[in-house]
């Protein structure tokens, strides 16, 4: 058996899961998105739903409310994580404890981040009890919004606690391959310490910080889970929006959720690719 | 012009009991090129990081013309390293290598640009600005970050194993280069090396480090003609150590009563001298010196020959040119000639 044939055979099984299932997957929202259905009997595809979409204000809000969720935690998380790495790749006293419990959220689902979220920041979370009880506000309900709330802060915060070790772990292991000594040279040369950070080491962990962030947004972007859980009910994030529409007792809602589903995936497809054009010039330029 | 004084400069790593370093010493005269020799791990490249600012020293001194710069941050020092594995940025391109120390000293682009071409004209790599380091060879890389050195003008050079990662053939056109660039800009200059080839193609001076402790300070010719010990001997190719006893004027051993040069030491010791040294088939008239030897074993070593010889039951090894091998055979007896400058007698 020649060598391209064992190889066609070995990556058979995780093909066959890709294509059936995604592109398959893909393929069926696709159609249904462009009013294909043969089932209930819609048999000539048209743009209705995505029109129908698009005509939507709420789509618009969803959607920035959505960018801001996926940016806004991106950010917070890549720069939060980038100096916890900073700090952990120092030797000290306890870095082995530190250390894991950096990484220990890791294993813990985002489902249960976020309802323990919600028992500590909801107006009748522990938080808000704590403060009434120590006299800081009158009564549960004036702790301010901080999860169903119009700005997503408890979306952002659960987000935000589950992603700094996930790119604090790439980031690490990238500084920690890279070494000092790219450093040591750069101070050598008359370069500060924000300089060396600046010029030399955020351009050498840039592609790791890079790949683990592209992987955050596009996560925070598309998921469900967390907005459902956390989020206000209008306007809610585009995910939960299309979810609301795929349940509609309506069938005919279907093709909406369908056409969601799908800007949903272009968007993130789009904004990603600017984000790695913008962001490799600025920092690497 | 910077005069180099490195006072008992001594290193314990956290969680070390030896140290790294033990009060090393040196005196390194403005505008010289030295070398600070040893095998690895022997505390070169920490002794460097030291004087470079990279790493603190556990106690002791280093001094830049009679003025402590302990506690001077690394990038105020004028001290400039460039490492053995050249460590280019390897996302910019050659021409932002070179002009990196400008840039961080916020000096105008202009400007920069001007004087990266001067200086890549220097190390002889005026077109290659654009490129990005990975498209180099290992000789081009070096000289790149040799140029991202020199243009921040530094008070102190140091350079890391400068030669050896280099091929045979680039490395004296290397040495010349840094020699003259060195000598053109009158900078100070430290490299540190385990090839005691490398130190003594390159140094005014080498400094021999053993075991984290400075074995010997001196000109190169001086580690062949006059090594303290024998393990300093050793390090630079020494192989005949004979015990014996000086009186200062006559050295007795196994070998016979050999003369001594002038300003030998005295009272019991080892007599050492270099294979190179020894004279085969010489009729010295006078009979000072002369031994009969047999030939225990012939080494062809491709550019030269070595001779295992034994003089009485006493084993000593001579080089001889390699053209000369169809001379010798196994077994032959013949006189051997040791001059007696050539004699030296170690502790």
């Amino acid at each position: 058996m020649s060598d391209r044939v064992k190889i066609f055979l070995l990556l058979l099984p995780a093909m066959t899961i890709i294509v059936v299932l995604f592109f398959g997957g893909l393929g069926i929202g696709l159609m249904r998105s462009f009013n294909y259905m043969p089932v209930i009997g819609l048999t000539e595809p048209d743009l209705s739903a995505y029109v129908s979409v698009f005509t939507d204000r709420e789509f618009y809000l969803s959607f920035l409310l959505t960018f801001h969720i996926a940016f806004t935690s991106t950010v917070i998380s890549s720069i939060l994580a980038i100096g916890a790495a900073l700090l952990l790749r120092r030797s000290f006293v306890g870095r082995g404890i530190v250390n894991f419990l950096f990484q220990l959220n890791l294993t813990v689902p985002h489902l249960v981040g976020a309802i323990g979220m919600l028992y500590l920041f909801s107006q009748s979370g522990s938080f808000a009890r704590l403060a009434h009880e120590f006299g800081m506000i009158q009564r549960p309900s004036d702790f301010p919004a901080l999860v169903f709330d119009p700005y997503a802060i408890g979306i952002i915060l659960q987000y935000v606690w589950k992603e700094i070790p996930f790119i604090g772990v790439i980031v690490l292991a990238n500084m920690q391959s890279i070494g000092e000594d790219y450093e040591s040279v750069a101070r050598s040369l008359g370069a500060s310490k924000w300089q060396t950070f600046r010029f030399v080491l955020l351009p050498l962990i840039f592609p790791g910080v890079l790949s683990a962030s592209v992987m955050v947004f596009a996560f925070t972007f598309g998921a469900y889970e967390i907005p459902a859980i956390l989020g206000a009910n209008f306007p809610a994030a585009l995910p939960v929006l299309a979810y609301r529409k795929y349940t509609d007792v309506d069938l005919a809602a279907r093709p909406e959720a369908m056409a969601m589903a799908i800007i949903i995936a272009l968007l993130s497809a789009v904004m990603i690719y600017f984000y790695v054009r913008y962001s490799r010039r600025r920092i690497r330029g | 012009m910077t005069h180099v004084s490195i006072k008992d400069l001594t290193k314990v790593y956290p969680g070390a009991t030896d140290p790294s370093l033990d009060r090393l010493s040196l005196e390194i005269p403005s505008g010289e090129l030295t070398a600070l020799l040893g095998p690895s791990g022997c505390g070169k490249t920490t002794t460097m990081k030291m004087i470079a600012g990279l790493l603190e020293p556990t106690s002791g001194d280093v001094a830049f013309d009679g003025r402590s710069v302990l506690n001077d941050k690394p990038e105020n020092r004028g001290v400039v390293m460039v490492f053995q594995n050249y460590l280019l940025f390897p996302y910019m391109s050659v021409a932002d290598n070179v002009g990196f120390g400008l840039k961080m000293r916020k000096i105008p682009a202009a400007e920069i640009k001007r004087r990266v071409g001067d200086m890549l004209d220097l190390v002889k790599l005026p077109d290659l600005g654009n490129r990005k380091p990975s498209a180099l060879s290992g000789g081009q890389q070096q000289r790149v970050a040799l140029a991202r050195a020199l243009i921040v003008q530094p008070n102190v050079l140091l350079l890391d194993e400068p030669l050896s990662n280099l091929d045979a053939h680039l490395r004296f056109e290397m040495r010349d280069l840094i020699r003259s660039l060195q000598q053109d800009m009158g900078i100070t200059t430290i490299f540190v090396t385990h090839d005691q080839e490398e130190a003594v193609v390159l140094a005014d001076r080498v400094a021999l480090i053993l075991d984290g402790k400075m074995k010997q300070y001196d000109t190169p010719d001086m580690f062949y003609k006059r090594p303290v010990d024998e393990a300093t001997a050793r390090f630079f190719g020494g192989h005949n150590f004979i015990q014996g006893v000086s009186d200062g004027r006559m050295f007795d051993s196994a070998l016979g009563r050999l003369v001594l040069p002038d300003g030998a030491t005295t009272g019991p010791g080892k007599l050492t001298f270099r294979p190179e040294n020894v004279r085969i088939w010489h009729n010295e008239t006078s009979g000072q010196n002369t031994l009969s030897a047999t030939i225990n074993d012939i080494i062809y070593l491709g550019t030269q020959t070595r001779l295992k010889l034994l003089v009485g039951e006493t084993p000593i090894e001579a080089v001889v040119n390699p053209n000369e091998i169809e001379r010798f055979t196994t077994g032959d007896s013949l006189p051997i000639h040791l001059p007696k400058s050539t004699l030296w007698v170690i502790a």
